[in-house]
């Protein structure tokens, strides 16, 4: 605990001489993270890939920092997966990896083969709905329907993994999906329904 | 008048919504997922700084990365002929001349748009982008801002003040509400695509597609028709698509410079300064009654935050004027404005910030009167007519709301002193408020298309973003036409289809119903018309004289005078019939006063070790005229019911006031409500239909879903803790330090 | 993101001694790539690590090993750790959901990154990121920083709850150097506190990996209980975070251990609270006595005085879920 004292002075002038400069004219706004000047610009990296995707092997050549959710969404036109915040934040690009729910935000394309992706447009066999989805249809477990794919992927999983006890125990282990309409009544409740 | 004579012959669609499996199987089209050729992507760079001018800015870097097409600034944009001058900029009330400017006005303003063949490469391209500024002095801090702009008359002052000077029972309190921002799940997103140098089509989430076409036709001088914006499907809005954003010109420059479709989605962080805010507000009221409870005098004074660029100003102080009778009445506000983006409308806009106060105060006071706040409201309540206008209110059962939830809830459990009830650590307690909300209605347009098969195509250019419009649409067209909803399909969310208002401020349901029981009429007059021809008994036949079934039309009962639709379209040598009609409000308005209303009812447990705040219970009962759906009424209620949780217990968008801006600007810094947060809302209606607001007598939903939530869970912390939380959000923290 | 090379490890050795400084490896991802697309994180190599590391909990006399490939969610479902070490999963299921507790990496866990706010906005001065360039936090939005063990450098706090749980535990990290030598170090010692170098968050040596997580043996499995207090219910980080355990003969306390999150730099153990406690019966009384003795020592900052309240009732709390849960 020494160390909270040391720098005490010195340190508020250095810090105070920081935010002096950022409003000190004029400012260049990039220096506090990466050199600029002189820089040279890496080239793109690509990647021959095999990636499964609802039971069918898709031959790709990838950008290596293409995510799963913009490969689905930009490069195969799997739009059904959502982007919500890109960051692992809100749930609504959940897919199921192996059988696991997992978000393809955070899942690089490159890192796929070898692997059974799941999407939303997977989840149904032919025009036979899968009794979640046919249950967030009669539960009204939506309103705008964004963040429906991935609380559905989600709620398949979330029964599969038998965490559907109680209400309580569904609703924790549903705040992985953010919801803004507040559809949650409805989703509960086909949880509930297809847990049955 | 088929509606009232059988008011609850619609209920829940068994079959869910029309769109239900387009939603559930990820087939419905947002606006970024349309498949358009030879698209490119655009990423927006924002200024870090929060007031200034631009000096340079270097693309260089930017401009190596392979891929990239161009890089759009102020510099080089293709001239809006709109913002061709400062007057025409002012003129265009666009709010920012984005790329017209070298003016930086708020921290993450759009300073340059990259354009580049994938996303990848204009995401990082984006990255590199050098800016140098002008900086100059900011202010961000609304606390410290407030004291510039004085208050003002807000509406006409009632009775005086000097009239309850001396009262007895007085209650005098500040409130203070963090900004809140929309964030609906899906980021606000456009495709531009200029199919030729005069015509445009643009993929966009927005709540109303006439308001966007007219926007950029007025910016771009060019015929409203050249323009087809197509929103089908809408991923959430809350008030942040009521506007026409900058990002969206951007993304339509861009295709301009480029000669491409260009596809821009904001990033979350982009989300809380690009598309509005609930603005940051403070409140004071003054609110007095004599010992019998009678509200004796109330002044409500109210500023909050605007941007420097623009004016916004919500109306904190109108909902001091809907719902109760006081006879001296003094509403103040002003306006505070900051350097950070402009906020706009949001679920409830104003009436839910003024709500919580007053809602708030009416609570204290029936803690300094020792009289229950379910009769203090009761006995204050302006049921006859609008304490405002003065004109009698078409329908208004807001006690009959309060008396449901109060039985709903079990209201005589309540203790009347606070900080009685406890389990272990856990403090319980009950609460209430109301909400109330103008009930509007906009003219609206409708068309419908018959095949001889007897099946329907019922259009209308409003969007549905997620209220279940279509739906509605759907039953109200089956309900009058006759035609099962099997047969019946919607089409919405397309400037091509009959024009019809934004979906807004709880309008849409009551402005598009009018329409589609226009439109509906109109078939079966148009129908009849035919008929006439081949039977004589249609002639001067009323729509009431018409029965539609799968296949034919008969004249008063069913059977009775049948003929086919196959021969009806052979005689008459058609392929679709169409109709299209209007409807839209009338010397109604002149006539009457029209509100929506509910009360929120809660029963909250209070921890006060961590001082963390559950819900138990929630009920919420609104009127909301006719019910159209029971199934998607209630859905909307409960998840505006969650939005308040959300706006009470944690929403808070955080400025920092030595970097000028915004910070956690995402999900992780920025909560609302998840699953876990929320009890299963219990939501009711009072199922009387509103005779003179539409020809439906549905009345809107959306906002008084949000309105009272508030003041109700406030109320019942301090029924269970007796600390009084006066500034939102409630978080854990400040029950701690109460 | 910034263009990468990414590349599949093929074996150990052969990545450790290539390991460049601008190198990355990805296991779960989970917090990597979200640092990646801020443009804080910017390598110009990738390199898969998955296939080369242990996925397995291995019980042995002396305790239990978790691979550093164990996914989160995997320690909450094991049967050995729901019976033995249950304030492991207690501690992962208050954390992030059940889609990034089904991607994320023991091993990961341990080196994810401080959420504070100033940390991800690269438009603000942050020593953690830029050194030299400021704290934005001591001074700016400080709600959710530091308490306690903080440096005028950075106040910025752990985010993990598993480490919470692995400090309580007296866990060790085991982590394979570039010679392929395993070797051991403290829990206690593996995060670091910022002093005046808080870009480095841990010890672990530069080209290392960690291989596994070493749980002793104890006797908490009957009381052991953790509390997250947080904005929300849930998928939310915490404000503040206690790991308690009681090790109980009769009422009397044989031993007791409390570590905190969201007060410091590093997982936080409440020594003299523990001890304290020790030879004690398990009541309000003394729980409420080894609560303020904790409090007692933090230095809140101008926006989370309300922490030493937080921090107090939650350890009062998360003792008295020990008796209960």
């Amino acid at each position: 605990m020494k160390t909270e004292h040391l720098y005490s002075r010195r340190f508020f002038l250095k810090t105070a001489a920081a935010f002096t400069a950022l409003a000190a004219l004029p400012s260049t706004v990039k220096a506090f993270y990466q050199e600029v000047k002189n820089f040279i610009v890496p080239a793109k990296q690509t990647l021959p890939l095999v990636v499964t995707i609802n039971k069918k092997e898709y031959q790709l050549s990838a950008d290596t920092r293409t995510t799963l959710l913009d490969l689905l969404r930009e490069n195969l036109q799997l739009t059904g997966t959502k982007k919500g915040c890109d960051h692992g934040q809100c749930g609504a690009c959940t897919v199921h990896v192996d059988g696991e729910r997992v978000l393809s935000c955070l899942t690089l394309a490159a890192m796929l083969p070898g692997k059974k992706v799941t999407t939303i447009e997977g989840l149904a066999v032919g025009d036979k709905l899968h009794p979640m989805q046919q249950a967030f249809i009669e539960c009204d477990g939506f309103q705008c329907g964004y963040c429906t794919p991935g609380q559905i992927m989600s709620a398949v999983a979330c029964v599969k993994e038998g965490h559907t006890r109680s209400v309580a125990e569904i609703k924790e282990f549903m705040s992985g999906n953010l919801c803004r309409c507040g559809a949650y009544n409805g989703i509960v409740e086909s949880i509930q329904k297809v847990a049955r | 008048m088929l509606f009232f004579e059988d008011q609850d012959s619609i209920t829940t669609a068994a079959e869910g919504r029309v769109e239900g499996i387009a939603k559930v199987t990820g087939k419905g089209k947002y606006a970024a997922e349309y498949t358009v050729e030879n698209v490119c992507y655009g990423a927006l760079v924002g200024s870090t700084i929060a007031a200034g001018s631009i000096q340079a800015i270097d693309v260089t870097n930017a401009k190596q990365v392979k891929g990239v097409l161009d890089v759009l600034t102020h510099q080089n944009k293709p001239l809006v002929p709109g913002f061709a001058d400062e007057t025409k900029i002012k003129e265009s009330r666009f709010g920012l001349p984005v790329f017209h400017t070298d003016k930086i006005f708020f921290k993450g303003q759009p300073i340059a748009i990259v354009v580049a063949e994938t996303l990848e490469d204009a995401t990082y391209a984006a990255s590199l982008v050098e800016v140098t500024y002008t900086t100059e002095k900011f202010v961000v801090d609304f606390r410290e801002a407030q004291a510039s702009t004085p208050l003002s008359m807000a509406g006409k002052e009632r009775g005086s003040m000097e009239a309850w000077s001396d009262a007895q029972n007085i209650v005098e309190a500040e409130y203070n509400i963090a900004a809140e921002v929309h964030n609906p799940m899906e980021m606000h997103a456009t495709i531009a695509h200029w199919i030729s140098q005069d015509k445009l089509k643009l993929y966009d989430k927005n709540q109303g597609v006439n308001n966007v076409q007219r926007t950029f036709a007025r910016l771009f001088d060019i015929p409203t028709d050249n323009i087809e914006v197509i929103s089908e499907f809408v991923g959430g809005g809350f008030g942040s698509g009521l506007r026409v954003w900058p990002h969206v010109l951007a993304t339509i420059l861009a295709a301009r410079q480029v000669n491409r479709p260009v596809k821009l989605m904001l990033t979350r962080p982009q989300m809380f300064t690009a598309v509005g805010y609930r603005p940051q507000s403070w409140q004071k009221i003054k609110l007095a009654a004599d010992k019998d409870g009678k509200f004796l005098g109330l002044l409500h004074q109210a500023q909050h935050s605007t941007s420097v660029y623009e004016n916004f100003n919500e109306g904190i102080t109108r909902i001091a004027r809907l719902v109760y009778s006081i006879d001296n009445l003094k509403t103040e506000s002003s306006i505070v404005p900051l350097n950070l983006s402009t906020p706009t409308w949001m679920r409830g806009p104003g009436d839910c910030t003024g709500d919580f106060a007053i809602e708030s105060a009416i609570d204290e006071l029936s803690y300094v009167l020792k009289k229950d706040p379910v009769e203090l409201r009761m006995k204050n309540l302006s049921l006859e007519k609008s304490p405002d206008t003065g004109l009698p209110w078409s329908t208004n059962y807001i006690n009959e709301c309060i008396e449901k939830g109060a039985a709903r809830i079990q209201w005589s459990e309540r203790k009347a002193l606070p900080g009685q009830v406890k389990e272990g650590d856990w403090n319980i307690g009950y609460g209430m408020a109301v909400g109330m909300w103008n009930a509007g209605r906009g003219n609206a347009s409708a068309a419908i298309q018959m095949q001889k098969d007897g099946s329907l195509t019922v259009q209308t250019a409003m969007t549905d973003i997620g209220t279940g419009t279509g739906t509605a649409m759907q039953n109200i067209a089956s309900e009058i036409t006759g035609i099962s909803k099997q047969k019946i399909k919607i089409e919405l969310g397309n400037s091509t289809l009959p024009p019809a208002p934004s979906q807004g401020g709880s309008t849409g349901l009551s402005s598009i119903s009018g329409a589609i029981v226009a439109v509906s009429k109109a078939l079966k007059q148009k129908l009849a018309d035919y008929a006439s021809v081949q039977d004589e008994v249609y002639k001067n036949a009323t729509t009431e004289d018409i029965i539609l079934s799968e296949s034919h039309l008969s004249f008063k009962t069913n059977g009775n005078h049948a003929i086919a639709y196959t021969s009806l379209w052979e005689t008459h040598n058609l392929n679709v019939l169409e109709v299209e009609a209007s409807s839209g409000p009338g010397e109604e308005r002149q006539k009457y006063s029209f509100c929506s209303s509910a009360a929120h009812f809660c029963k909250v447990r209070v921890n006060s070790k961590t001082g963390k705040v559950k819900i138990d219970r929630m009920v919420c009962v609104a009127d909301g005229g006719k019910i159209v759906n029971a199934q998607a009424a209630a859905n909307q209620m409960s998840g505006a019911a969650i939005g308040g949780i959300g706006m009470t217990l944690m929403e808070e968008q955080k400025v920092d006031a030595r970097v000028g801006g915004l910070i956690g600007n995402d999900f992780a810094g920025y909560h609302f409500a998840v699953n876990a947060d929320a009890p299963l809302i219990e939501v009711d209606f009072i199922h009387k239909p509103d005779p003179n607001i539409n020809p439906t007598g549905s009345k809107g939903l959306g906002e008084v879903g949000i309105i009272g939530c508030a003041a109700a869970i406030a109320n019942a912390i301090y029924n269970a803790t007796g600390k009084r939380l006066r500034d939102l959000p409630i978080t854990p923290d400040k029950i701690l330090l109460a | 993101m910034k263009p990468f090379a990414f590349t599949k490890a093929e074996s150990l050795p052969k990545t450790l001694s290539a390991k460049k400084e601008t190198t990355q490896f990805i296991a779960g991802g989970t917090n990597l790539l979200d640092l990646m697309k801020k443009h804080i994180s910017q390598p110009d190599e990738l390199v898969d690590i998955t296939s080369m590391l242990s996925d397995k909990i291995e019980a042995h006399k002396k305790g239990i090993r978790i691979g550093a490939m164990v996914r989160n969610s995997t320690v909450t479902l094991d049967a050995n750790i729901l019976t033995n070490y249950p304030l492991l999963a207690k501690a992962i299921l208050a954390g992030a959901s059940p889609q990034i507790r089904n991607m994320a990496s023991a091993g990961g866990n341990l080196l994810q990154r401080t959420r504070c706010p100033y940390f991800y906005d690269i438009t603000t001065p942050c020593n953690k990121r830029q050194p030299g360039s400021g704290c934005s936090a001591v001074e700016g939005e400080n709600r959710m920083s530091a308490i306690i063990g903080y440096s005028e450098q950075c106040v910025a706090v752990h985010p993990s709850d598993f480490c919470i749980a692995l400090a309580a535990l007296d866990a060790a990290v085991v982590v394979t150097q570039s010679n392929q030598k395993n070797s051991t170090i403290p829990f206690s010692d593996f995060h670091r506190l910022p002093g005046s170098t808080p870009q480095q968050d841990t010890n672990l040596p530069a080209n290392a990996l960690i291989h596994s997580i070493e749980i002793p043996v104890n006797d908490f499995h009957k009381n052991c209980a953790y509390v997250k207090v947080r904005d929300r219910d849930s998928y939310a980080f915490a404000l503040v975070s206690v790991a308690a355990a009681l090790d109980l003969k009769g009422n009397t306390i044989q031993e007791a251990r409390l570590a905190s999150g969201g007060v410091a730099h590093k997982p936080w153990r409440w020594y003299e609270a523990e001890q304290y406690l020790k030879g004690k019966e398990a009541n309000a009384v003394h729980f409420k006595e080894a609560a303020a003795m904790a409090a007692k020592d933090v230095k809140p900052l101008a926006h989370n005085g309300f922490k030493k309240l937080m921090l107090q009732g939650a350890i009062e709390t998360a003792l008295q879920n020990c008796l209960t849960t």
